[in-house]
């Protein structure tokens, strides 16, 4: 069997046996199978939603909430072929060195590798979410006309970069089903099946492996896969539901001997309005408002982001603060703006504002988690309650990261800085998220910290894997897509190692 | 001597006080003298200083101490506020970071 199929269709209690069932064709199930392609496995990829949107399939997202606002549990993701890549920005950055480190004072951060164990996938990460060449931080370096950088003195705080997902006929960004599709359809061993629904992962007695998978569509039908492998591909949210929902072997749920499934979900805040930039010259590379394609064929902007020895010296987590739009001043802005560039002995008759907005990283909290909830849904599977959370600290970090950037102005009397928000009601009321779901079966050696491995396998369990971004332990400021990718890539070269 | 010559002199006459006036900051606004004019002298305009120092002012001693604190510092208004933020001496007032002194010179400015 191969090519695309659907669950509905298939008849009852049907039984699959592939070597290896995806469960999720969003942009890690997707990028799993095309890079299993010349293994000569056979791949079952479980998609639950069709090709396109509908509404009775993404109800099956719904949940509740505690703690801080949040957006609603169907809101910022969806479930059909490509997954969130449907609605996707298309920001594209690597996680920086940092991110990957054990970080001094600061508990539950770090990877078990360096950055180093995914960098020889950046590059087929980048080609399939088709970000265009590989630019990013050299893109000051080396991209003609793209105006002056901002003038900063020496400090913690330089210009970064972000590229963009794109893709043919003006398509931005990279949707992977859409995308993808005729490579799944041709792929001898991939059969990508919609409309399948897994409702329970059936673990052997002793809890050591994955002996089946339960299958329902919404149509009513019922099927079994009894895979060789199985790798959970869902989105952070999903795959912990479906962890902690197949609750029969191991009571408080697959992977969930130690309490760690469904923990420490993260997102990126992206609280708006966060300070006011002043430029005494009102002088500003289009670049950092602005996305602009390079005559190679990257689309970029900047960015201003931490020094990772800033970071490591003030404890500071990582974050990305954007230009957004240019802004009057009121007469007292216009008083402070006048007294401080009159006493650095700079004009500032042509001065411009500019408002920032930021993209910030939250410290890892295990209290930030997502627990079954009473309710089910249509398929009869436990919804899910996330708390949310996001403690002043974070939002301290940041702050001291803007007080920086207003000292290396200064200092290099280009400009100032006023922060907006100081008190939490502040920063909450301006608060949007990046919908960048991230953290709940994170990565750790230890299993005591840890739902995955290093090779991204539920500890304890000897064939059931998890791709994704729910396996970062620590997150970074940088968007998920296509770091999650390219440890997806990592992850097929262990399987074919391991399937062999 | 004819018209034109006139209005050409008048004309010349009028520049020649305007830049006077200039030079000599005759349209400056003035202010009572205060035992701070040392100081305050280094303040290129006062007017934004002082509705900026309202802020300010408020975490910082009264204008005696202030302008003595002021004083310590060998070095002038200018020197201080370019010198600060390479060396991390800045300040925030009502969200805007700005050099210690500029905080300062300020508070100082709305208190004469």
């Amino acid at each position: 069997m191969s090519g695309f199929q659907d669950a509905r269709t298939l008849p009852r209690d049907t039984v699959l046996t592939p070597d290896l069932a995806i469960v999720g064709g969003g942009p890690a199930g997707i990028s799993l199978a095309l890079a299993l392609v010349q293994s000569g496995q056979n791949i079952l990829l479980l998609e639950s939603g069709g090709r396109t949107f509908e509404s009775d399939v993404q109800k099956l997202y719904e949940g509740s909430q505690t703690g801080v606002s949040y957006v609603a549990l169907d809101g910022g993701r969806l479930r059909f072929l490509g997954g969130s890549t449907n609605h996707w920005g298309g920001w594209t950055r690597p996680l920086d060195r940092i991110d990957f480190e054990d970080r001094k004072g600061m508990p539950h951060y770090g990877w078990p590798f360096a950055r180093d164990a995914i960098e020889p996938y950046f590059a087929r990460a980048q080609a399939l979410i088709e970000a265009g060449p590989w630019v990013y931080d050299e893109a000051g370096k080396t991209t003609p006309d793209i105006g002056p950088l901002l003038p900063l003195g020496p400090g913690g705080i330089y210009t970064s970069w972000f590229q963009f997902s794109k893709t043919r006929e003006n398509n931005l960004p990279t949707h992977f089903g859409d995308r993808y599709q005729a490579d799944l359809t041709k792929a001898a061993h991939i059969t990508p099946l919609l409309n399948a629904n897994v409702t329970a992962i059936r673990l052997s007695p002793d809890a050591g492996r994955v002996m089946q998978l339960d299958v329902a569509t919404l149509s009513g039908n019922r099927l079994t896969v009894k895979p060789r492998y199985t790798v959970l591909a869902a989105g952070a949210i999903e795959n912990a539901r479906l962890m902690l929902a197949s609750n029969d072997v191991m009571t408080a749920g697959v992977g969930n001997g130690n309490d760690l499934v469904g923990r420490f979900f993260a997102d990126h805040p992206i609280p708006r309005d966060v300070a006011t930039m002043v430029l005494f010259d009102g002088k500003l590379a289009p670049v950092y408002f602005n996305n602009i394609a390079s005559p190679d064929g990257a689309v970029m902007r900047a960015v201003l982001s931490p020094r990772q020895e800033f970071m490591r010296a003030h404890g500071v987590a990582g974050s990305l603060t954007t230009v957004e739009n240019e802004i009057p001043l009121d007469p007292f802005a216009t008083a402070a703006v006048v007294t401080t560039a009159q006493a650095l002995g700079v004009d500032a008759s042509h001065a411009k504002a500019f408002s920032l907005g930021c993209g910030m990283e939250l410290a890892p909290d295990p209290d930030r988690r997502l627990t079954l909830a009473a309710e089910r849904d249509a398929l009869g599977m436990p919804r899910l309650n996330l708390h949310m959370t996001i403690s002043d600290d974070d939002f301290a970090l940041f702050r001291q990261t803007l007080v920086e950037l207003g000292r290396q102005l200064l200092a290099a009397k280009s400009g100032m800085l006023h922060l907006n928000y100081n008190r939490r009601d502040e920063w909450l009321s301006a608060m949007d998220w990046g919908n960048h779901h991230l953290g709940t079966t994170r990565m750790h050696n230890d299993p005591k910290q840890g739902v995955v491995d290093a090779n991204s396998r539920v500890h304890g369990i000897g064939n059931l894997y998890v791709a994704g971004s729910s396996i970062f332990p620590t997150y970074g400021s940088s968007n998920p897509t296509l770091n999650l990718v390219a440890l997806t890539l990592r992850l097929a070269d262990h399987l074919k190692k391991v399937m062999a | 001597m004819t018209r034109r010559a006139v209005l050409a002199g008048l004309a010349a006459a009028l520049a020649a006080a305007g830049g006077a006036a200039w030079k000599f900051r005759l349209f400056a606004k003035h202010y009572p003298p205060t035992p701070y004019d040392d100081l305050l002298g280094q303040i290129t305009d006062r007017e934004p200083a002082i509705v900026f120092g309202q802020e300010s002012r408020k975490s910082l001693p009264g204008a005696a101490q202030l302008a003595t604190q002021l004083r310590r510092d060998h070095r002038t208004f200018a020197e201080r506020a370019a010198a600060e933020p390479g060396e991390a001496q800045i300040t925030e007032v009502a969200g805007w970071i700005v050099p210690q002194s500029v905080a300062l010179y300020a508070a100082l400015a709305a208190q004469a």
